[in-house]
């Protein structure tokens, strides 16, 4: 049971104290917060009880849990995840079958009403055996554990937005877990997959100040979602001049250019990646040279190709157009015609 | 000779008191003038009128071209303006959209109607100007004139107009000039020797002359009997349909002005005319040639000419002669605007100028953009609009005054009132001259 | 659906729709309204060539009207100008009517659109200036003057918004620009708009009409 604090934890593991320092200064940074907060953050940290966090997985990949875990060297963020009293986790616990269920239903009772609950996938409304768990509809099992938590966090597109399962013609019915649960603050944590600090930040801010973060309209923490990846690209100023790369091997891709006309969501796309970067900071794929997904976004799969430019709409078909101009055209012939009997009926009636 | 000075002074006495001689068109109730206005509208839109009346943009530039604007900058007188009532009755009850227009947009009152009588009567001569100054190709003054029908049949039109109007369509004479003061008219030249040649049966060429021919501007008459004599054309003039005017179409009276066609049309054929030569008078030969053929109901079984065009053509072929007029003198052209621009004659003036030996100084708006005298579409009779007809004729003088030329040399007899009224109005001394009495005093033997 | 998903999906869509719709309509309805019969005898009969000739020569103020008209007639030619350049010649633009037309050209430098961009809407501003103080136009616009001014406007200065961002989220200016083209598009068909394509026809009748009389119009 939880009995030692999150410092405790961390230096046992051979967390120096200058690198956790460094962690809260980086965190506070990230957070908009001001410098003197970092200290703040560290004492609170330092000091917190392991708080009980149960994650359940439903319609999803599990990219999320690798996304935190499988990270190529041990970091901070898999070591502050390492030690919060994760009292369950389908796919990280030993314990399977029942002995998984027990663990959960354990945890909940042990920390009613103060748990944390993370959720990856999306929550399938369209057959309760799309997705079950030990026989329990993920709906089902959604709504009970949320009844004893203290604030829901979706981790990852389908949690937040219902994700890829969501992708048209979603056969599951999939749903976001914010379309479930309205009675608890739901914090969406989008990407596909999610920035790891951003879990551990937003775990962090929730230990240090023991509320939730301030959110954007789609639930997500303004801290890490704030900025589009657009406003924070280092490749923006190419864009500004109008220089693109007009393909994956041109002249414009091998000079770093825009890749606006690659169909970059960068734009509109809000997220962390231009700055916090992935694996340690190494890279983020505008850079690798991949135009942005936009996969923190509500619906981003259904948003026309990946390769499609910002710029390109969907104009509709020629078929509706070529309708379109039929009725029009009729409608004309139509008014024109009416028009002509009208004239003719009074040239008759003149004397 | 000249102008009939006498006759002139008693005619413009005439004018004056041409008003009072009508009585107001009472006893129409509102809808009925609107019921009236809105037959015409709906009877007379036609494609490529109502491309037109979906085109514009109100860039405004057709006022630029507008005398009366030019002169006054009241913008009440661009001319698109003026056709507000046929475009708002348009859009409500013929146009593609209408069904959507009549939910934003009100109908045409009688209100509406009356105003635009001093629009389209006093402020317009349907001279076409604007029609050539017009980005989107929009032939404005086809359009002025509808209105002008609308508001007539409105009960609206001007006194003046309705007085000659009625004196045509009842007795079919202009200005009291019947067959009777024609054949006095004609026995006069006799009497002095000039041989005519009236209602012959059969005549190859049939001679319009207007009512101002019999009246006052015998000049031009005078000098077409003895043009016709000296070309040796079988030719003649007909006391039952010699007038070459149609007030019926200035004034917007579609039944007069077809009564009035039909007549000139049934001589004409009865005498097996191949050409008929309308006299010095603008509308008379743009309702005959380009308009009688369609109130005929087929084409016309005979060639329209003006009078000018005629002895053009006539020079060329080499049957008129004339001389060079004997004190070398520069001239200046006025294209009447139903003859020039609206009818298309252009050449011939020139060719029969230039074989006169007289100095051409063209204006700087030469032939299809040339200003007009302001007095065209029976604004010349209308008292009311004397004033605004006399700025708008300052457009006129300035261009004339311009050119530095001696004389200035027109062929309407319309235009020529106007031309010596405005003259004598402004203190302006400059002959006015007719094309045909130029040529006509000047003959070859 | 947000905002954007909207103005790019169905509402690009339907704008298209009622645009073509709109404009057949009001073509073919002013077309086939009554011809008149012309039965004078015509003087010239090359009436075709004389139509084809108005197109051409009404875009031009023939030189005895050019003082008077030079104002309206250039300002019209730098509105209409820079803004044909704007709207082709723009980058994302071009990848616009890529994704209809399925062909593309070379854009210009985005310096090069900001300045021609920032001419188009000068040139606007002072139009409605005009508009708002010459006494003729004054007299005879109406509210479809007024409405088309806003609806071609609009595009121009969302579309600035959405380049430099400022004013809102990318995404919110970015479907701003496209819903305010999408509002272009629906009006036109209506407004006065359609002058762009009446034009044609109605030069061509004049040209047709007072050729057949014998008069250069």
């Amino acid at each position: 049971m939880p009995s030692k604090t999150l410092g405790e934890s961390l230096f046992e593991r051979g967390v120096s104290r200058r690198g956790f320092l460094k962690y809260c200064t980086a965190l506070a940074s990230i957070m908009a917060l001001p410098p003197t907060a970092a200290s703040a953050i560290a004492a609170a940290l330092e000091k917190a009880k392991k708080p009980s966090v149960i994650w359940l997985e439903f319609q999803a990949c599990t990219g999320c849990t690798e996304s935190l875990t499988r990270s190529h060297a041990p970091t901070l963020e898999d070591l502050i995840f390492d030690s919060i009293s994760l009292d369950s986790h389908d796919t990280l616990q030993a314990a399977a079958g029942h002995g998984a269920e027990q663990a959960r239903e354990q945890a909940m009772k042990d920390n009613w009403g103060n748990y944390l609950l993370l959720v990856d996938g999306s929550v399938p409304l369209g057959n309760p055996g799309f997705s079950t768990i030990g026989g329990v509809s993920n709906l089902e099992m959604l709504q009970e554990t949320a009844k004893g938590a203290a604030a829901v966090i979706a981790i990852g597109t389908c949690a937040a937005y219902g994700g890829l399962p969501k992708a048209s013609p979603n056969p599951t019915g999939a749903v976001a877990v914010s379309d479930v649960i309205k009675d608890k603050p739901v914090i969406n944590i989008p990407g596909c997959p999610p920035v790891p600090v951003v879990i551990t930040g937003v775990l962090a801010h929730y230990l240090t100040f023991g509320t939730i973060p301030e959110l954007d309209l789609h639930g997500r923490p303004l801290a890490f979602y704030g900025q589009s990846i657009h406003d924070r690209c280092y490749r923006r100023p190419f864009y500004e001049k109008g220089r693109f790369a007009e393909s994956f091997d041109d002249e414009g891709a091998k000079e770093g250019w825009c890749l606006y006309k690659l169909g970059c969501k960068g734009p509109i796309t809000y997220n962390a990646c231009a700055t916090v970067k992935w694996n340690d900071g190494v890279s983020f794929p505008i850079e690798s040279g991949h135009p942005c997904l936009g996969c923190s976004e509500p619906d981003f799969w259904d948003k026309g190709s990946f390769y499609q430019a910002l710029a390109q709409g969907q104009w509709g078909s020629a078929a509706g157009l070529g309708t379109a101009a039929a009725v029009g055209i009729a409608a004309g012939a139509g008014a024109a015609l009416l028009a002509r009997r009208k004239q003719h009926q009074a040239r008759e009636e003149q004397p | 000779m000249s102008l009939n000075q006498e006759s002139f002074q008693e005619f413009r006495e005439v004018i004056r008191q041409l008003g009072e001689t009508v009585q107001p068109v009472e006893g129409l109730t509102d809808n009925e003038r609107v019921r009236r206005a809105k037959q015409v509208f709906l009877t007379r839109v036609h494609s490529a009128m109502a491309m037109d009346l979906e085109t514009c943009i109100h860039c405004g530039m057709c006022a630029e071209a507008c005398h009366f604007y030019a002169q006054t900058k009241n913008p009440k007188y661009t001319p698109i303006l003026k056709v507000e009532p046929l475009r708002q009755y348009y859009r409500r009850e013929l146009g593609p959209h209408r069904w959507l227009f009549k939910l934003v947009s009100r109908d045409i009152t009688a209100k509406m109607l009356e105003e635009w009588q001093e629009l389209v009567y006093d402020s317009c001569t349907e001279c076409g100007r604007c029609s050539m100054i017009c980005p989107m190709g929009i032939n404005v003054s086809a359009m002025i004139s509808v209105v002008r029908q609308a508001v007539a049949e409105a009960g609206y039109m001007p006194a003046e107009l309705r007085a000659v109007e009625k004196e045509q369509n009842e007795k079919g004479t202009t200005f009291g000039a019947g067959p009777n003061e024609l054949k006095a008219a004609l026995q006069k030249m006799r009497e002095d020797g000039v041989d005519v040649s009236i209602d012959k049966d059969k005549a190859d060429v049939m001679v319009l002359i207007s009512g101002f021919g019999i009246n006052i501007t015998q000049d031009a008459l005078l000098a077409t009997v003895k043009i016709m004599n000296h070309l040796g054309v079988n030719w003649t003039i007909r006391t039952d349909a010699y007038e070459c005017a149609h007030f019926g179409m200035l004034s917007g009276r579609e039944q007069t002005l077809r009564n009035s066609t039909q007549r000139v049309i049934n001589a004409a054929i009865s005498c097996g005319a191949k050409t008929v030569v309308t006299g010095e008078c603008g509308y008379g030969y743009t309702a005959l040639r380009w308009e009688g053929a369609r109130r005929y109901g087929k084409p016309l079984p005979f060639t329209v000419m003006s009078i000018s065009e005629f002895l053009g053509q006539q020079l060329q072929a080499g049957r008129l002669r004339v001389r060079k007029v004997p004190q070398q003198k520069s001239v200046t052209f006025h294209d009447p605007c139903k003859v020039g621009r609206i009818g298309g004659v252009f050449e011939e003036p020139r060719a029969l100028l230039n074989a006169l030996g007289v100095e051409l100084r063209e204006m700087a708006d030469p032939v299809q953009t040339n200003w007009c005298c302001g007095g065209g579409g029976g604004v010349f009779l209308n008292n009311r609009a004397a004033p605004l007809r006399q700025a708008a004729f300052e457009s006129k003088r300035s261009a004339v005054v311009e050119t530095g030329a001696e004389s200035v040399v027109v062929s309407c007899d319309s235009c020529r009132m106007t031309f010596e009224i405005g003259k004598a109005n402004a203190h302006w001394e400059i002959p006015i001259e007719s094309l045909v009495v130029l040529v006509g005093e000047n003959l070859a033997d | 659906m947000s905002l954007l998903d909207f103005a790019r999906g169905p509402g690009l869509h339907w704008a298209f729709i009622i645009f073509v719709f709109g404009i057949c309509w009001r073509f073919v309805g002013t077309l086939l309204i009554a011809r008149r019969i012309k039965l004078s005898t015509p003087r010239r009969t090359d009436n075709w060539l004389m139509g084809l000739k108005a197109i051409e020569t009404r875009s031009w103020p023939v030189e005895e009207f050019h003082r008077v008209i030079r104002f309206q007639h250039y300002s019209g030619y730098i509105w209409h100008i820079s803004f044909f350049i704007v709207l082709f010649f723009f980058q994302p633009h071009i990848l616009f009517f890529k994704s209809i037309l399925g062909i593309s050209w070379p854009g210009l430098p985005n310096d090069v659109i900001l300045v021609v961009g920032a001419i188009a809407v000068a040139t606007l501003v002072a139009l409605l200036g005009r508009r708002l103080s010459h006494p003729v136009l004054r007299k005879i616009s109406n509210v479809d003057d007024y409405i088309s001014w806003l609806v071609t406007t609009l595009p121009l200065i969302t579309g600035f918004m959405a380049f430099a961002h400022v004013g809102g989220r990318y995404e919110t200016l970015l479907a701003l620009h496209i819903l305010s083209v999408e509002l272009l598009m629906v009006w036109f068909p209506f407004g006065k708009l359609i002058h762009a394509v009446l034009v044609v026809p109605s030069r061509f009748q004049i040209g047709a009409s007072f050729g057949r009389r014998g008069v250069r119009a």
